[in-house]
């Protein structure tokens, strides 16, 4: 999987969560909290990047993520080493 | 029994209702006047077992406001989204927006209500438990339920589950009529949960003996037939209602429904299902005093009546030992079905729109009742302006309550 396909997938994820942000443009700098996705909303979020990637790993190896260009590396560094 | 205050008056001052037979109070009371069912095999995904099918009345194209949280769609159970649905009807009618929020209160009446929804999640991540979804650790609980609409609602005052199987609607109204008497909310909302079987549910209910119907499976609208002689069985219907009380001196603009005069609660001292002439004669006996009734002034009965051979048998023998054969008796379950833990809630709804309407409705399938002496409201609505009216809920495990309502 791409970077630019993580981000993608991710995008439309947050929008399953976080309807509002139906029509928003997704920009890599952007904050996932700052776009009104609570630690729930977030933890739903990394649950389904997990199982839409067929990731199986820790959840604590996802955190530290400061925005979602951050949060696309961190999936990628594990496409690679699971792979 | 609970010692009443009688300078405090209960009030009724708001409605909502979501039901197999109709959405929001004009649609359901036009269905239940008119004795419009929508019985057949149930078909929502998770109440089909392998060379079993089921009976009951589901509800479809539930509408939801405008103002309604998206977000909250994807995680809320069946449950829960008609709760918030449901709640908004009565919130809008009672004016209940500009209320201080820390003086309002919700009682949800029932436990396990959720067990379709949760059903359906385990047989999802059955294979792949790592992604279940992490709402799971909370929505897994009937308090979620309370918790959306009191998110929703902003509602600061009180807000917690009251589990009494069948009486659990009745049991949430006497619970908030309890939190206004005691001054620790001035308006108080008692929602009869949807109780959403899943499969499994349904089948215990028929392999205990209580669910019909296996003398109409084919004829799925002479099934319900609740104080008929051929009932064989309550018939499952999915239901949700909510009620505003408020304490008679907090406002003076909002038009009442009725005054809540009377409740009672009983236990059997069972934990079976099989029900207690002793139990329902006392709570009627208890809820007639508290309101200061006697037998002759009831002039309508909602009974419990869900088609049970033993059940609906002691529920007769229980009102005409409290003389109360004078006064007309309906059915609201031959139309709605069974709605478990709504249907106390429910059925006083089916008792304030009927008496708003001045008619009573139809008790559908009542054939050959098993007894003549009552007043029954048998195959046509007829014309009644319900004064003071008795309303009953019994439940497994010995549970019996009874509510007085009064124009």
């Amino acid at each position: 999987m791409t970077q630019n396909e993580i981000f993608e997938l991710i995008a439309k994820h947050t929008k399953e969560v976080v309807p509002e942000l139906e029509n928003y443009d997704f920009k890599l700098t952007d904050s996932l909290k700052k776009l009104g996705a609570n630690s729930i909303d977030r933890t739903e979020l990394m649950t389904m990047m997990m199982e839409s990637m067929g990731l199986d790993i820790p959840r604590i190896d996802l955190f530290g993520a400061q925005n979602i260009g951050e949060l696309v590396e961190i999936f990628y560094a594990k496409t690679q080493s699971t792979s | 029994m609970q010692k009443h205050n009688q300078q405090v008056e209960l009030l009724i001052t708001g409605i909502g209702i979501t039901s197999n037979i109709g959405q929001c109070k004009d649609s359901f009371t036009s269905a239940l006047l008119k004795g419009d069912s929508v019985f057949g095999k149930v078909q929502r995904l998770g109440r089909q077992l392998e060379g079993k099918s089921f009976l009951g009345a589901e509800i479809s194209d539930l509408t939801y406001p405008e103002d309604f949280p998206k977000r909250f769609l994807r995680s809320a159970s069946f449950s829960s989204s008609v709760a918030l649905v449901t709640l908004k009807e009565a919130w809008d009618e009672a004016e209940l927006d500009n209320y201080e929020p820390e003086r309002i209160g919700l009682i949800v009446g029932g436990s396990n209500f959720q067990q379709r929804h949760l059903q359906q999640i385990h047989q999802k991540h059955q294979t792949q438990p790592q992604f279940l979804t992490p709402t799971y650790g909370f929505s897994f609980l009937d308090t979620d339920l309370a918790a959306l609409c009191t998110e929703h609602f902003a509602i600061k005052g009180l807000a917690y589950t009251v589990g009494g199987a069948s009486a659990s609607g009745q049991l949430a109204i006497i619970e908030a009529a309890k939190a206004l008497q005691s001054g620790q909310v001035d308006i108080c909302i008692a929602l009869g949960a949807l109780m959403d079987l899943s499969a499994w549910e349904l089948q215990g209910f028929r392999a205990l003996g209580a669910m019909g119907s296996e003398k109409y499976r084919d004829e799925p609208q002479k099934a319900c037939r609740p104080f008929d002689q051929n009932r064989d069985g309550f018939i499952y219907g999915e239901n949700c209602g909510a009620i505003v009380l408020e304490r008679g001196n907090i406002r003076n603009k909002i038009k009442p429904y009725a005054k809540l005069t009377g409740w009672a609660l009983a236990m059997d001292a069972n934990r079976n299902p099989n029900p207690s002439h002793e139990g329902e004669l006392k709570v009627i006996q208890q809820t007639l005093r508290q309101a200061r009734l006697s037998s002759s002034d009831i002039d309508y009965i909602n009974p419990h009546g869900t088609g049970s051979p033993l059940g609906d048998e002691t529920e007769l023998k229980a009102l005409k030992s409290a003389k109360l054969n004078q006064a007309y008796i309906n059915a609201s379950k031959s139309i709605i079905g069974h709605g478990l833990t709504s249907a106390g809630t429910v059925e006083v709804i089916a008792t304030l729109l009927q008496m708003k309407a001045l008619k009573l409705h139809p008790s559908l399938n009542l054939e050959t009742p098993i007894d003549n002496s009552f007043n029954w409201v048998k195959e046509k609505t007829i014309e009644h302006k319900i004064k003071k009216a008795l309303t009953l809920s019994m439940g497994f495990g010995g549970i019996n309550t009874a509510l007085c309502l009064e124009k």
